[in-house]
């Protein structure tokens, strides 16, 4: 039964393969194709960092605000969840309405989604999405 | 001849091959329409001295781009600096594959579907796809060395990530509709019924907004910041054809992203909204094929003026304005659609959808006013002598007629 179901038709994935690879072929000429024909040309204050105009001071490489480490971290949570409701999404909407599997279903995610509400909840009161 | 090579994959490769050359050239030539409607926004004539109307101006645009100097700043990183645009003009090229762009081809005998992969995972495809191309903004960011390219890059990766939640929960809540995850079987049940953004038109509105974020549109367009940061992520790519890859790459998301739209919600080729008139038929010959190609891309080419037209009509957001509009407007409201959706699929009343959606728009206007009130970061300080905000109990009064404070030069002072 399985096997039926997970027997992916990789011919289907060849056009995508052959687009890949046109869009790789695009960039790379593009690049070298300005490379080759475009002037060279450098200098001191041509290799400075643009800092409108002034001397530039120290690298970018710096420490940065913590709200887009956690913000990317809460992020993660509702992606991964986001990603497990899809094959739910499917399956759900083709079972009976009203009958017990889908009740089963819908309790089921119901708790999952309930469980990243919390989160989101805890993180709005602590202030996550404040930025001002 | 061998195996693989059936009459599907010819018509894929042809599409494929065909669909990337439009895409190509529509990405120049909507530089080009997007100046014009912008000039007629504003009342100018825009582009109008190389050819006809300026319709060779992208051409022009695109030599020039060629011509100029190919340059790596000394203190960026060279590797990722390069790598960069590729990763965000990669994606936005390969997004379109699945996407129909007509129905099936009955030609010497064979059918054949006018799409790149009829692949079963087409929705997750076009989602997963499209949402790699943060990698070149933050990438492009942190390789340029730039503190203005880093700010810029940082911001732009957090507001993409911030609103692909909302776009992946609105496609959620389509899917538990259409209860499949192929475009084009999409598009089969909405040539027999209505349009799914009759079905779901708060989805519909979720996801587009969301597009326009993920294509750093305005009023999105906080990772460019031309006022604060310069430019944002692409500060430090002064050479052409680099910072040209990553405008290409902007505008073909901008087209796949409304062809994604067109399919999902405006039913690809289908030309009744609700349903009231016999549709469009899948299978035809090569003249049908023509006519519903002509009519999804009818409808992408609105949704792009669209898109354009909304740069010229609602200004810019702060920084937090829009992060607060993803995180405490737009993800309740996608899951609340979520979870509406889900229940009227489980109690079957799934033809009556937009009844839901007025359900969702109700239980948001009662719920709304019973949420914590936070503080405004909007208000205004109150000033002295200020006209806005003026301080309370304040004495002082100016009018642009008589201002206070600007004495007239006496006549002895001169």
């Amino acid at each position: 039964m399985f096997t039926n179901t997970l027997a992916v038709d990789l011919n289907l994935y060849i056009p995508i393969g052959l687009l890949v690879v046109m869009a790789l072929v695009f960039v790379v000429a593009n690049l070298a194709m300005t490379h080759l024909l475009g002037p060279s040309s450098s200098g001191p204050i041509k290799d400075t960092t643009y800092e409108s105009g002034m001397n530039p001071i120290g690298t970018a490489r710096k420490r940065f605000n913590v709200r887009f480490y956690i913000l990317a971290m809460t992020f993660l949570v509702f992606d991964v969840e986001i990603i497990f409701l899809y094959p739910w999404a499917v399956t759900f909407s083709k079972l009976t309405p009203q009958s017990p599997d889908a009740a089963l279903f819908l309790g089921r995610i119901m708790f999952f989604i309930a469980t990243s509400i919390i989160a989101y909840i805890y993180a709005w009161r602590k202030g996550v999405f404040r930025w001002d | 001849m061998p195996e693989f090579v059936t009459p599907q994959l010819i018509a894929s490769v042809t599409v494929i091959v065909v669909m990337i050359h439009i895409i190509l050239i529509g990405a120049l030539y909507l530089v080009l329409l997007e100046r014009k409607l912008s000039a007629y926004a504003q009342d100018r004539l825009g582009p109008n001295r190389v050819g006809p109307m300026g319709l060779f101006q992208p051409i022009a645009d695109a030599i020039k781009l060629l011509l100029k100097e190919d340059y790596i700043p000394k203190r960026a990183d060279r590797i990722l600096f390069l790598l960069a645009p590729g990763l965000t003009i990669i994606p936005a090229f390969i997004a379109f594959a699945v996407i129909p762009w007509a129905g099936t081809l009955e030609i010497f005998g064979e059918k054949v579907k006018i799409v790149g992969a009829d692949v079963n995972i087409g929705i997750i495809y076009l989602i997963a796809v499209t949402s790699l191309g943060v990698y070149g903004v933050a990438l492009g960011g942190w390789a340029s060395n730039n503190k203005y390219s880093f700010l810029g890059g940082l911001r732009a990766t957090a507001q993409m990530i911030s609103y692909e939640i909302p776009m992946g929960l609105a496609v959620l809540a389509l899917i538990l509709t259409a209860g499949t995850i192929r475009p084009g079987e999409m598009i089969a049940q909405q040539l027999e019924g209505q349009w799914y953004i009759i079905h779901q038109p708060i989805a519909a509105l979720l996801f587009y907004i969301c597009m326009l974020a993920e294509t750093n549109r305005l009023p999105f367009d906080l990772a460019e910041a031309e006022s604060e940061l310069v430019g944002g992520w692409h500060t430090e790519y002064s050479d052409s054809m680099k910072w040209a890859l990553f405008f290409a790459g902007e505008y073909a998301h901008i087209i796949t992203g409304s062809a994604f739209f067109t399919v999902m919600f405006l039913g690809g080729w289908s030309i009744s909204p609700v349903g009231l008139w016999p549709d469009l038929p899948i299978v035809g010959g090569i003249g049908l094929i023509l006519l519903q190609f002509g009519i999804v891309m009818a409808k992408v080419f609105a949704l792009i003026c669209l898109t354009m037209l909304v740069r010229w009509t609602v200004p810019r957001f702060r920084y937090d304005q829009l992060m607060r509009l993803a995180w405490e407007g737009m993800i309740p409201t996608a899951l609340l659609v979520l979870l509406v959706t889900s229940f009227v699929v489980f109690m079957g009343w799934t033809s009556q959808m937009w009844l839901a959606s007025i359900a969702t728009v109700g239980i948001i206007w009662v719920v709304r006013p019973m949420l914590p009130k936070q503080a405004n970061p909007n208000h205004k300080l109150e000033l002295l002598g200020s006209r806005f905000s003026p301080k309370t109990h304040e004495a002082l009064t100016t009018s642009p007629v008589e201002p206070q404070g600007l004495d007239p030069v006496v006549a002895s002072d001169a």
